[in-house]
């Protein structure tokens, strides 16, 4: 197990628009233990992103601390234990999808990786012949799984993601995520995913965090101990749904209801 | 298609134009003869070849030496400037003087201060640097937020994000630059073989062959020197098209690239500003020292200032520099305020009948790679000596310089506004009234500061090579006399008052919007 453990302690993180001051995260906490799956959902604009965004030293915290290993994550990203895989794809249009994959060994000012661990990564995520393509000759789905391929390029021990198969069919999705979760049961990098699809988050998770709307704070806090690995057939699985449900019902009315799941 | 359409439009200007060109030269229609038909001017082209040659390769060597070396200089300045922000609004007095200068008036200063083949790839290179420096660095500034994102987020530094990010980013937005700063580069070297003694180059052909009454040899060589200017202009424009599929505006931008941070103290700001203004004057300083030339030729800024306030020619020197200025602003401010005026009634005719805007287009967007210097002789030949010539070279530079900018600009207003209003039943004067005009304010400001170097080179040139008067005919004559003191002075005056133009076309926008409109931030 290669994890780093990630947490976040009492972090308050606001934008100023005009002026006016944005409350996006308020005084929240969240400990992702080394080698945890941590799946983060809530409503659109709530703060999940600029969660990510602390985590990757991208946005200074106003109050509290991000600690990636105990220490700062701009150390950890420079040190190169971080993966990411943004929403939108930032691929570089000029270059190949074989050379966007190795674009972070290049920034991180490591050794060109092998041509087989760059080809086994494309295979993973259903590229294959389209090692030479550029971006621009690629569909929306086809360029966020180069986007999950570049984030695990780099074997990371932290591996953050933001709604990365978003721009994917339920089919692809499904494929995706069973590789995913083959990928973490490997080498088990500390990953938090944030996503829309509560079954995708049960599905993968040990933990799935709901937040409140805008200024995100953590309103709920679920368990998940399914067995792994977790097969297909688990979408079926009676328990697995009800799990969704709960999950849809904290989504939905917020803080205001209560229930059964402990809090953080 | 419309694109038919657009280029049928054009190629039948462009040859009812030739046409009409050579019917008038054939019957004598212009000023006794003095626009040869094209026929007689290529005929004579051809047998006077060997003539030519090598004064279109040592033009040819300087303007490409230039172009290398001011591409050069401009890419890593703007690297600088992107990488340090500072450092832009450090250079930012120098880099309005390179935007604004009217290269006819340092040309002299050069030539005295360097060596004649340095001077002439100085000049160009000096043209070269601002399109390709702002095209450069908007190209940085513009990376992909993502992708800066994403380098960031694996630790890359600033270093970083430029090799793999910034450079390779602004490559197609440097090559749009090429295709300003490739005829830029040709109306340097041409401009600083203008009286500089040189041997060989088109700008030598050129004065060596004014006093002789041969139109057909002046148009040869006009058309020569655009020849050229527009081979570089292809060329660059091949590269471009081959980086990037999409067709990018060709002008240079006059929005400054970085606004400045809203958090910075009066005081800092004040700071900067007057690091700006002084840096100029610093660097001017130093490269004299540096080069060692003895101070009766080569002036230092208080050497200038000694002459014309301060020392016993100061009277004699600013009585002929006022009347010289009194002669130069007055005509200039009118042509370009004309030039202007015609650009922005032939623009707004776009809306109504965009057939006739897109087929003057092309042609517009030719003229901007002629060099100015090589066709005022021959407007000379067509108008005369007197002030219409001035006005009527200040007029259609401002013109088609202008015009070019507003139809580009135009073409930003998206369609669904003009649907919009049409859905209401808007005629075509109240299209006008609600969306063209409100939105061309910030055009016509856009093109009146890229028009104003261009208006006073033409009014410079014009009055060095045919009116006797002016700014322009007080540097021809103190180059005759050896009056180094006013060569320098009206260098730089005459760049000091590009300057000033130029902030008063910006306080003008300020004043008339009160609000500055976004895509037009100015340099100011
Ligand atoms: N750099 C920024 N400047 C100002 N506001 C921002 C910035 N980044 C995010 N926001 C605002 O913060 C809120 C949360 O954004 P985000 O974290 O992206 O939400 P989401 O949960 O959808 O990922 C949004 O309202 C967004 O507009
Ligand atoms: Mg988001």
């Amino acid at each position: 197990m290669q994890g780093l453990p990630l947490s976040f302690t009492n972090v308050s993180k606001s934008f100023s628009i005009k002026g006016n001051a944005l409350h996006v995260v308020d005084n929240l906490s969240l400990d992702c233990p080394a080698g945890s799956f941590t799946a983060l959902l809530g409503p659109s604009g709530c703060g999940k992103s600029t969660l990510l965004r602390l985590a990757l030293a991208l946005e200074t915290e106003d109050a509290g601390s991000v600690q990636i290993a105990g220490g700062m994550p701009r150390s950890a990203c420079r040190s190169g234990v971080v993966g990411v895989a943004f929403q939108d794809a930032a691929l570089l249009p000029w270059r190949t999808v074989e050379d966007n994959i190795r674009l972070p060994f290049e920034v991180l000012g490591r050794a060109r990786p092998e041509a087989a661990h760059i080809a086994n990564l494309i295979e993973l995520v259903g590229l294959k012949g389209f090692e030479r393509a550029r971006p621009g000759e690629l569909s929306g789905g086809m360029r966020q799984r180069v986007a999950i391929a570049r984030a695990l390029a780099t074997d990371p021990h932290v591996l953050l993601m933001d709604e990365p198969f978003g721009a994917l069919d339920l089919i692809l999705r499904r494929q995706m995520n069973l590789e995913l979760q083959h990928i973490w049961s490997e080498k088990r990098p500390t990953t938090l995913l944030i996503t829309h699809g509560v079954d995708e988050a049960v599905y993968l998770a040990d933990r799935v965090i709901v937040l409140s709307p805008r200024p995100a704070r953590i309103v709920a806090d679920i368990p998940i101990t399914f067995q792994r690995p977790r097969g297909t057939d688990l979408l079926r699985d009676a328990e697995f749904h009800r799990l969704c449900d709960e999950i849809g019902t904290w989504l939905e009315h917020g803080p205001a209801k209560p229930s059964p799941a402990s809090r953080a | 298609m419309i694109r038919v359409r657009d280029h049928t439009a054009t190629l039948g200007l462009v040859l009812g134009l030739l046409l009409l060109w050579e019917v008038a030269g054939q019957l004598r229609w212009v000023a006794d003869g003095t626009l040869p038909p094209l026929s007689g001017i290529f005929t004579r082209l051809v047998s006077e070849w060997r003539e030519y040659s090598p004064h279109v390769i040592a033009t040819l060597r300087s303007a490409s030496l230039g172009f290398v070396f001011g591409n050069v200089v401009a890419v890593l300045a703007a690297v600088c400037f992107c990488l340090w922000p500072l450092t832009e609004r450090l250079f930012r007095g120098i880099n309005i003087a390179a935007f604004t200068v009217p290269p006819i008036a340092v040309a002299p200063v050069l030539v005295i201060a360097l060596d004649g083949d340095v001077a002439r790839i100085t000049l160009a290179a000096l043209l070269v640097y601002f399109p390709t420096m702002t095209a450069a660095l908007a190209g940085m500034q513009s990376a992909d937020p993502g992708a800066i994102d994403l380098i960031r987020a694996y630790g890359g530094t600033d270093f970083k994000l430029m090799r793999h990010l910034r450079l390779r980013n602004a490559l197609p937005f440097i090559m749009s630059g090429f295709q300003v700063a490739a005829p830029a580069a040709v109306l340097g070297a041409i401009l600083a073989e203008f009286g500089s003694g040189a041997r060989w180059g088109l700008g030598t052909f050129l004065l060596g062959s004014l006093g002789r009454a041969e139109p057909d040899r002046l148009w040869g060589i006009g058309l020569t020197a655009t020849a050229i200017a527009g081979l570089g202009y292809a060329l660059s424009a091949i590269l471009a098209a081959r980086m990037t599929d999409t067709n990018r505006a060709v002008n240079v931008s006059v929005a400054a690239p970085a606004a400045e941070a809203a958090t910075d103290s009066q005081w800092k700001r004040a700071m900067a500003l007057a690091a700006a203004i002084l840096l100029p004057f610093l660097i001017w300083q130093l490269l004299l020292w540096w080069a060692e030339l003895s101070p009766i030729i080569a002036k230092t800024p208080l050497g200038v200032v000694d002459y014309l306030l301060t020392g016993k020619t100061a009277a004699s020197a600013q009585e002929r520099l006022f009347a010289a200025l009194a002669e130069t602003i007055p005509i200039t401010i009118f042509g370009m305020l004309v030039g202007l005026g015609v650009a922005f009634g032939l623009a707004l005719l776009s809306f109504t009948s965009p057939i006739v805007t897109r087929a003057l287009l092309p042609f517009a967007l030719v003229t901007q790679t002629m060099p100015l210097v090589a066709l005022t002789p021959l407007a000379v030949l067509v108008f005369g000596r007197g002030v219409t010539v001035t006005l009527v070279i200040t007029i259609s530079v401002t013109f088609f310089a202008a015009f070019v900018v507003l139809v580009q600009g135009f073409a930003l207003i998206p369609r669904a506004a003009f649907d919009l209003v049409s859905v209401y039943g808007a005629s075509t004067t109240k299209k006008l009234n609600l969306i063209a005009i409100p939105a061309s304010r910030q055009w016509i400001f856009v093109a009146a500061r890229l028009a104003l170097p261009k208006a006073l080179l033409g009014v410079m040139i014009a009055e060095w090579l045919a009116t006797g008067k002016g700014l322009g005919n007080l540097l021809n004559q103190s180059r005759g006399y050896l009056d180094y003191g006013m060569i320098w002075t009206v260098a730089i005056v005459s760049i000091l008052l590009s300057i000033l133009l130029y902030q008063l076309a910006g306080l003008a926008e300020w004043w008339l919007s009160r609000r500055p409109a976004d895509g037009s931030k100015s340099w100011n």
